[in-house]
């Protein structure tokens, strides 16, 4: 059974990184303009622009240059910077792993922070706590992420000055003087990414926590006489959280976005930086492979929530 | 019209409510100021071009929202940008409605179109969008139609899901089932019978359809992708980070964004308050 279900939601993952993957394919070999225009002068000899095409394998049928790319794709190879001459791959892999540290600690931050205020707002419900709460989640979910970031930016950088205002590392650090410096550059683009995320965790938290609190095995929990804060954290929490998992998977695509635009302002080397500076060159092979890895990235975490929602709750799994 | 008196009709008693609602007429009174405001930008300020003699001027008198690095008055700059965000946020939105509403209910009334049509709202939904859209800006050239464009191409799919699952309710109801026996039409049923119910939905996603779209346009023009001949809030916002007065002239930032923030949070609670109008349970 439980292998039945893992292997269906690897399927589905697989079906969605194969769309993902056709669609860049199509969109960037059916819109008009001419590739080839993208890395050399305009005014180039026509026996030069052959063998560039040639070189970028562009003057193949379509159907055989989407099979070749398929290929390539399989073999991890995501085809040549126009602009810098080395491989995709290299340009990109460098870059993951900061876009990964980056969003995986915005993302247990938001949850670390987002849960408790979920319930605050749930047990006081109707309160002035609440309220704010509310009207703070609402508006949180409106922010624009460059504002926030340029905002955090600008007072604790800047004016501030507790934090530096870009970059990922202090390139003369060592050791562990080389980890307090990560973490020193990462605490303000993860704050940026905290706050747009927040408010969708707490308003469902405390949506379903409500809900889980008029619930039967609530009352009789307080009936037997167990403590109030063990009625909440031990029994309802428990079983408020599954929704808010579902939040995690739904707000993927959000934070990604969120990354990109967050790492274009601190100057943070992940691939939303790469993604700005290949804007800046119309550096198209960058861009598609940038958007196939975070797709991959995306389906990948959404595989994982989904296999672990469907371990915490069984009922996922049978239906 | 003699029998108005005894019971008003579900419209009216929507509107009633609403009216009640401090939240949503606040936020409805703050949205049309928003429009006026880009309807009238060429009245309320010059559009700002060349290069001044102030340069990074703070707020002032002569300057309301201070200067930029060139010298150009940023109030203006918000002003002309309310004009193109909001116009590139509802053209798009509109477009992504049309085709979302499309798709949501023939996906629902045609029983062989629903597995590929849902299958396609799902997978364009699990995909992170703005790394695509940025794709497809660069590659079609920058313009306030590419960014149109692009937007409702990657907008439709959250409306379509939705129209889709309100369509659904209504497709088994027994008057379309009759609607069919009398030998009436496919688009004459979708039009006449399957519209009206799925409408009222689509009043929602309209205002949060745009307001995210205005976001995705910041974001791209953010980006520089956005177009280099007029100004919106992001433009100013992207001007900013590339002559670096990002993080020393504040105001260059501040007000923009503010905009922005203005627009989304007064969308997202006028679609709160018409929820809560509309649902005559919760009040």
């Amino acid at each position: 059974m439980r292998l039945r279900f893992i292997g269906t939601r690897l399927l589905r993952g697989a079906v969605t990184l194969w769309f993902a993957v056709t669609v860049t394919f199509f969109l960037v070999r059916l819109l008009p303009g001419d590739p080839v225009l993208a890395v050399a002068d305009p005014n180039m000899t026509e026996e030069l622009r052959a063998k560039l095409l040639a070189d970028f394998g562009l003057d193949q049928p379509l159907p055989v240059q989407y099979g070749e790319y398929l290929l390539q794709l399989v073999q991890g190879n995501l085809g040549m910077s126009f602009r810098q001459s080395i491989p995709v791959t290299t340009v990109l892999m460098e870059r993951l792993p900061w876009t990964l540290i980056l969003t995986l600690s915005a993302m247990i931050a938001t949850v670390v922070v987002g849960i408790p205020l979920g319930v605050l707002a749930a047990t006081k419900a109707k309160g002035w706590v609440d309220r704010l709460i509310q009207v703070a989640g609402i508006t949180a979910q409106s922010l624009f992420v460059p504002s926030v970031g340029v905002f955090l930016l600008y007072v604790f950088g800047v004016l501030l000055g507790w934090f530096p205002i870009g970059g990922a590392v202090d390139p003369d650090a060592t050791g562990l003087a080389a980890s307090l410096s990560m973490l020193h550059h990462l605490v303000l683009p993860c704050l940026s990414l905290v706050f747009i995320q927040l408010g969708g965790y707490v308003l469902t938290m405390r949506a379903t926590l409500i809900e889980a609190l008029g619930e039967d095995y609530v009352t009789l929990a307080k009936a037997k006489g167990v403590r109030p804060a063990s009625v909440v954290w031990k029994h309802a929490v428990r079983n408020a959280l599954l929704p808010t998992t579902t939040i995690a998977g739904l707000q993927l695509g959000a934070l990604v976005g969120g990354a990109v635009l967050t790492e274009t302002i601190y100057a943070y080397p992940g691939i939303g930086r790469a993604i700005f500076e290949a804007v800046g060159q119309l550096d198209f092979p960058v861009l598609q492979g940038a958007f196939v890895l975070l797709a991959a990235a995306v389906v990948a975490a959404n595989l994982i929530t989904d296999v672990a929602y469907g371990f915490l709750d069984p009922r996922v799994r049978t239906s | 019209m003699t029998l108005t008196a005894a019971e008003p009709t579900p419209r009216r008693r929507t509107w009633e409510a609403f009216r009640r609602n401090p939240l949503g007429t606040g936020s409805a009174a703050v949205l049309i100021l928003l429009i006026l405001v880009a309807v009238c930008a060429p009245l309320i300020a010059p559009f700002p071009e060349g290069y001044g003699t102030d340069t990074s001027q703070p707020p002032s008198g002569a300057h309301w929202f201070g200067t930029d690095d060139i010298g150009q008055d940023v109030f203006a700059q918000v002003v002309w940008g309310t004009r193109v965000s909001i116009m590139v946020g509802v053209s798009a939105s509109i477009l992504a409605i049309v085709i979302g509403l499309l798709v949501g209910v023939a996906a629902a009334y045609f029983r062989r179109l629903d597995t590929p049509l849902g299958v396609l709202i799902d997978l364009s939904l699990s995909l992170p969008v703005l790394p695509l859209m940025i794709l497809v800006a660069a590659l079609a050239g920058p313009s306030v139609r590419t960014l149109v464009v692009v937007i409702a191409l990657f907008s439709w799919p959250e409306v379509a899901r939705v129209v889709r699952s309100q369509a659904l309710a209504i497709v088994p109801l027994p008057y379309v089932s009759a609607a069919r026996v009398v030998g009436g039409s496919a688009t004459w049923i979708i039009r006449k019978h399957l519209f009206p119910g799925v409408i009222p939905v689509v009043g929602v996603s309209v205002v949060l359809t745009t307001s995210r779209a205005v976001l995705a346009e910041a974001g791209l023009s953010f980006l520089g992708l956005g177009d280099p001949n007029s100004w919106s809030w992001g433009a100013i916002l992207h001007k900013a980070q590339m002559s670096g007065s990002l993080a020393s002239a504040w105001w260059t930032t501040l007000f923009p964004s503010f905009a922005i923030l203005l627009l989304v949070v007064a969308t997202t609670l006028l679609s709160v308050a018409y929820n809560d109008a509309r649902n005559h349970r919760t009040r």
